[in-house]
């Protein structure tokens, strides 16, 4: 099988996307998507908004775009991932294709429709194909172009007007690498109709050792009054990289969550987005990296006050360890328009290694003047008041730093609405921490 | 209410006026040749010509940066006249010889010179377009063996001084502004303060724009010997005229063992009409060394004028246990652009930083904090304190903050802070109710905001400060 290089894979002479077919309706969509996939460059450090991430490891690399292999997998293997709250409310995708055998909706109630793009597009009703490709900007952004361009598989979840569901709903992409190196271009689509209230659980994760390109873009649109929560695992292996982009739209008095959690990836990438495009959308949107060894992790917010009386809270945290390297950027747009604007934002950073380093840029754009927008970050060590007091309880100096860092980990953790997934991290970053 | 705020912010310049002096002034735009005209008007010796001529290669090779959050018609430097001075007559004794029109200019700008300068105990160097014409309180410095006096005179009286540290901190090819002032520089202030003196008094120098179109570009180097400390002012104002002035000032600051250099602007110059139209473009390169182990380095500055203020003055803090301090406060209003903050690297162990900024933006204005704080991988037990606090008057304008937090030391502290508020109604009402009209409850919550930066100021500076702020929003809240 043919290795692509990163600049061509957006473009029209690759093999058929599976599920393109489907995508046929929004041809309009996936061919300007094209366009702008062959006309924009790979970003380099020279473009601002990639200052302290060179892509130069990933746009070496030339991709496999095609597992070639039925996407299925030992169910034994699949076990250890399933979520307590999202028992039979599960897609799975294997090497970038849906696994229905893995898969199961049955427990979700009428109302709420989640599904493969390409079944959804066919019979999902007018809101795929409405905002399919419409909320992530792909005219300016390379990898957002990309994805677009291969526009096929992914899930979609569309839950209609004033229904609540139970539980949560879990989109799990797994690469197996059985064909390595593998590009995959998940793509997301999740709708919360008014006044409905939904959980959705997105994860990215490896199970080999092998490396994968994935991809990621991911619209969210929040209908009046509804309530979105949205949690976003990357876990991929360390040899992989990882692009996520995320775009939000929340509409008036509706309510959108996040919690996005990176702790896999040589090098990730997300930017996040989100717009709050009605008057008194409330958002807030917490994040947390956990790096060690070599990993790279950047992550881009930017929540844009687009309408009056809009709240956002925020709480970025990265752990770095080895010589792993954390990038955040936490942007806080205030449109004229956007009175009575409430925002918030903090970014800590803890340092456990002499080579680990931390970019931390909160930024603040406000056009309007009846506003309250206050960020503030810090980057440093572990307390030595906190330290002094476990001491003094008779903690070693070792175990005091390591529960020390799990608490600062945990408190984005905890966050997460969904409970077996705060336990199986908890235990995850303890492990790491060595408790 | 409103209208009071439109009537106090719309007040004119006062210090708009263009004194009637001949120049001798090269032609406009930029050449190898303008540049040997320049040093040899100047009767510079080679390795300052050979200095300008490396800047302007290097400059050929450069575009001008993009990223600031400015906006302005490009900028044509083929259309400046890059050497302006008044003509050379004899020598000048005292301060009678003084062109009496400079002198009146002075005194409409209240600059204390002769009696005035004794009073106010403040030794001035006036740069008058490019070239000093008077300095006071020479001879009281000498005696403790600070030199004070103009670039050009320095480089002919103490050459080895000048090639020593001229270009030490803020290097031909740093930036594009800057390589364009290395190749051009036409004068500025020299402070030279050795080992163990403490300076006497403040040193002030006032700058002043004249003659339409000539792009000033100043140069300003103070080195602190071990042991030293100097208090250093700089004011400005500009005549009011139409057409854009570039003005791109380099100013470097060397502080050697335990010395302390203390920086203070109060920049006025023409901000362009409330359509942004004229105005000064200010493009700045600003730069202190903490050379030595505990040195200090402070900046101060009040910047209220300028159609677009674009200057960031950084500490580079090298020497072990050295520190860096920025206060700012930026006021913008009607159609000025500021884009304003600082950089401080910490190289050393156990240095420290503190950056108070305090933006106001009214009008259509457009006032941002962008700074930098980078911990280097050796600077072990560095510390860093930043608060941007931004304050909005009506709803046209915007204020934003770009800090960058870089840090490669884990045995550091870095800690940024910023808030946005404004000048509410009710705060207004709430004064109002205790007979405090609009104009002056604006002018004490203004001070109040920018107190944490005006305790920093010298005593003249600091009342100065305070009124310039009351005028330049009088009329602007409501």
């Amino acid at each position: 099988m043919v290795a692509i290089p990163l600049p061509a894979l957006g473009s029209q002479a690759l093999p058929p996307v599976p599920g393109a077919a489907a995508a046929a309706g929004l041809a309009e969509v996936v061919e300007a998507a094209r366009a702008a996939a062959g006309r924009l460059p790979v970003p380099t450090p020279h473009d601002e908004a990639w200052r302290f991430t060179d892509l130069s490891p990933l746009a070496r690399q030339p991709w496999q775009v095609d597992s070639g292999a039925a996407p299925t997998l030992d169910a034994a293997r699949l076990a250890p991932l399933e979520l307590d709250e999202a028992a039979d409310a599960r897609l799975v995708f294997v090497d970038g294709r849906f696994a229905p055998v893995l898969s199961s909706t049955a427990a979700l109630p009428s109302g709420v429709r989640v599904g493969a793009l390409a079944a959804m597009l066919a019979d999902g009703g007018p809101a795929v194909r409405e905002h399919l490709g419409r909320h992530a900007a792909f005219d300016v952004d390379f990898f957002s172009a990309v994805n677009t361009a291969r526009l096929g598989e992914g899930a979609a979840v569309v839950c209609a007007r004033g229904v609540q569901v139970p539980g949560a709903v879990h989109l799990l992409f797994l690469s197996t690498g059985r064909s390595a190196p593998l590009a995959i271009q998940p793509r997301v689509l999740v709708v919360a109709g008014e006044g409905s209230e939904l959980t959705v659980v997105e994860e990215y994760a490896s199970l080999g050792d092998s490396m994968v390109f994935t991809n990621a873009v991911t619209e969210c649109v929040v209908e009046p009054g509804a309530t979105l929560r949205h949690v976003r695992l990357q876990r991929e292996n360390a040899v992989s990289f990882h692009v996520g982009r995320c775009a939000v739209s929340v509409a008036r008095d509706a309510r959108y969550r996040s919690v996005a959690v990176d702790i896999g990836a040589r090098l990730s990438r997300l930017d996040h987005a989100v717009t709050l495009a009605g008057e008194g959308a409330e958002v807030t949107r917490d994040g947390l990296a956990l790096l060690d060894a070599r990993q790279h992790a950047d992550s881009h917010t930017l929540l844009d006050h687009a309408k009056p009386h809009g709240t956002s809270r925020q709480l970025h945290k990265c752990v770095c360890d080895g010589g792993s390297h954390a990038v955040f950027n936490g942007r806080i747009l205030v449109r004229p328009d956007a009175q009575r604007t409430d925002s918030s934002q903090q970014s800590r950073a803890l340092l456990l290694s002499a080579r680990a380093q931390v970019n931390a840029k909160p930024q603040l754009e406000i056009h309007a003047d009846d506003v309250k927008a206050a960020h503030g970050a810090t980057v440093g060590q572990l307390d030595a008041d906190e330290r002094f007091y476990l001491a003094s309880r008779g903690l070693p100096a070792d175990q005091a730093r390591r529960l020390l860092t799990y608490a600062f980990a945990a408190e984005v953790i905890e966050r997460i609405p969904v409970r077996s997934l705060v336990g199986r991290l908890a235990a995850q970053v303890m492990a790491r921490s060595g408790l | 209410m409103s209208a009071v705020l439109q009537q106090l912010v719309s007040q004119p310049y006062k210090h708009g006026f263009v004194t009637d002096i001949e120049s001798d002034t090269a032609p406009r735009g930029l050449s190898e040749d303008v540049i040997r005209m320049i040093s040899a008007r100047k009767g510079e010796p080679d390795w300052l010509l050979q200095f300008r001529l490396d800047a302007y290669r290097h400059w050929l090779t450069m575009t001008a940066p993009t990223w600031q959050n400015v906006s302005h018609p490009p900028i044509d430097y083929q259309d400046i006249i890059y050497y302006s001075a008044p003509k050379p007559k004899k020598k000048l004794a005292s301060m009678d010889e003084v062109d009496p029109e400079l002198l009146k200019t002075f005194e409409k700008l209240g600059v204390p010179m002769n009696e005035r300068a004794a009073l106010a105990g403040v030794a001035v160097d006036v740069i008058f377009d490019s070239v000093s014409v008077a300095t006071t309180y020479k001879a009281k410095l000498a005696e403790v063996g600070i030199i004070f006096c103009s670039i050009s005179e320095a480089v002919r009286d103490h050459p080895e001084l000048i090639r020593k540290y001229l270009g030490s901190v803020v290097p031909t090819g740093d930036n594009f502004y800057a390589a364009l002032n290395s190749a051009v520089f036409t004068d500025g202030s020299f402070v030279f303060i050795p080992k163990g003196v403490k300076c006497p008094m403040d040193l002030s120098t006032y700058f002043r724009i004249n003659t339409q179109d000539s792009g000033q570009f100043e140069r300003t180097l103070i080195v602190a010997e071990e042991g030293s400390s100097v208090s250093y002012l700089e004011g400005c104002t500009a005549p009011k005229f139409d057409t854009n002035q570039l003005h791109a000032a380099v100013v470097e600051l060397v502080a050697l063992d335990d010395a302390d250099i203390k920086y203070s602007t109060v920049q006025n110059w023409y901000a362009g009409d409330e359509n942004g139209v004229g105005g000064i473009y200010n493009f700045v390169t600003k730069r202190g060394l903490c050379q030595g182990r505990h040195s200090k380095i402070s900046w101060t500055q009040v910047e209220t004028g300028s159609a677009i203020t674009w200057k960031y003055p950084s500490c580079v803090l090298l020497g072990e246990g050295s520190s860096g301090e920025f206060y700012s406060v930026a006021l913008t209003n009607h159609m000025q652009q500021a884009d304003t903050g600082t950089k401080m690297i910490h190289v050393g162990r156990n240095t420290r930083s503190r950056i108070v900024s305090k933006g106001i933006s009214a009008g259509r204005s457009s006032n941002s904090y962008r700074g930098l704080v980078k911990i280097g991988a050796a600077a072990d037990g560095a510390r860093n304190y930043s608060q941007c606090d931004s304050m909005l008057i009506g709803d046209r304008c915007s204020a934003s903050t770009f800090p960058y937090l870089t840090v490669q030391n884990r045995a550091s502290v870095v800690e940024h802070e910023a808030t946005t508020s404004k000048i509410g109604e009710e705060q207004l009402f709430y004064f109002a109710q205790r007979g405090i009209d609009a104009e002056q409850a604006i002018s004490m919550i203004i001070n109040g905001f920018c107190r944490d930066v005006f305790i920093h100021l010298p005593m003249e500076f600091a009342v100065e400060a305070t009124k310039l702020l009351g005028l330049k929003l009088e009329g602007s809240v409501g």
